[in-house]
């Protein structure tokens, strides 16, 4: 089993605590109407799928409840680090 | 050796305590809150960043903030409270539970699973753990316990 670091509760924990929640620092256009229906497919649907090091969501739902942030490395399995939402990108 | 009991613990007004600050709702309800996150205080245990629970004698009631940016809301009917005590407390809630169960220290309280079920797990002394758990969860995790008991 792995152990997810959790930034808010500061320990690593079981990995079935936890849930995926898609890449990471995918901002929600501020103007959502302004937008066409190419842009808005490109913030819906395409994500970069990268072999190797991911910028993703992750969210201790069985426990602290809170969506963070994860770098890991798509090819090993191995989380590089983890940090609270609304830091920068690692 | 002392035989390890599973029974239903007594009833209790809980509340679920939410806001931005600790300080917001110590205001509103007068409560003391721990402030380390996975820690009970008293009753209350420390749940999240901005989440608390607190389990207050049968019939309590708590002052809910109307207006206030707090959210109090009264869970006492949501989940009950099973109260595994004796040598073999550890090993029993250690059967279906991720966590390194042996070396969480008295006064932990988290949120967790066992086997695929959502608890609250609190260590409240060397050989006694209170979990809350959602009512219709709760037939099935006291046949668990009950199970991993006899094993
Ligand atoms: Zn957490």
């Amino acid at each position: 089993m792995f152990l997810i670091h959790c930034p808010y509760c500061d320990e690593k924990r079981p990995e079935n605590e936890f849930a995926y929640a898609g890449e990471a620092h995918i901002a929600r256009p501020a103007d959502p109407s302004a937008l066409d229906d190419k842009d808005w497919e490109s913030y819906l649907y395409i994500r970069a799928n990268p072999r190797g090091r991911h910028h993703e969501r992750w969210r201790h739902i069985h426990g602290c409840g809170r969506f963070f942030n994860a770098v890991r490395d798509t090819v090993s399995d191995k989380f590089e680090s983890t940090y609270k939402a609304g830091e920068p990108r690692k | 050796m002392a035989e390890t009991t599973i029974t239903h613990a007594a009833p209790f007004a809980r509340y679920s305590l939410r806001a931005r600050t600790p300080q917001a709702l110590e205001q509103v309800t007068g409560l003391k809150l721990p402030r380390k996150i996975n820690n009970a205080r008293g009753d209350v245990i420390c749940l999240g960043p901005d989440e608390w629970l607190a389990l207050l004698p049968d019939g309590a009631k708590l002052n809910m903030g109307d207006g206030l940016p707090v959210s109090i809301a009264d869970i006492s009917y949501r989940q009950i409270g099973i109260v595994i005590e004796g040598p073999r407390a550890v090993e029993l809630i250690a059967a279906g539970c991720p966590l390194d169960v042996a070396r969480i220290p008295v006064g932990y309280a988290t949120r967790t699973i066992f086997e695929l079920v959502e608890i609250i797990l609190w260590r409240q002394a060397e050989t006694r753990i209170h979990i809350e758990v959602w009512r219709s969860f709760a037939p099935w995790l006291c046949e668990a316990l009950q199970r991993s008991s006899v094993d």
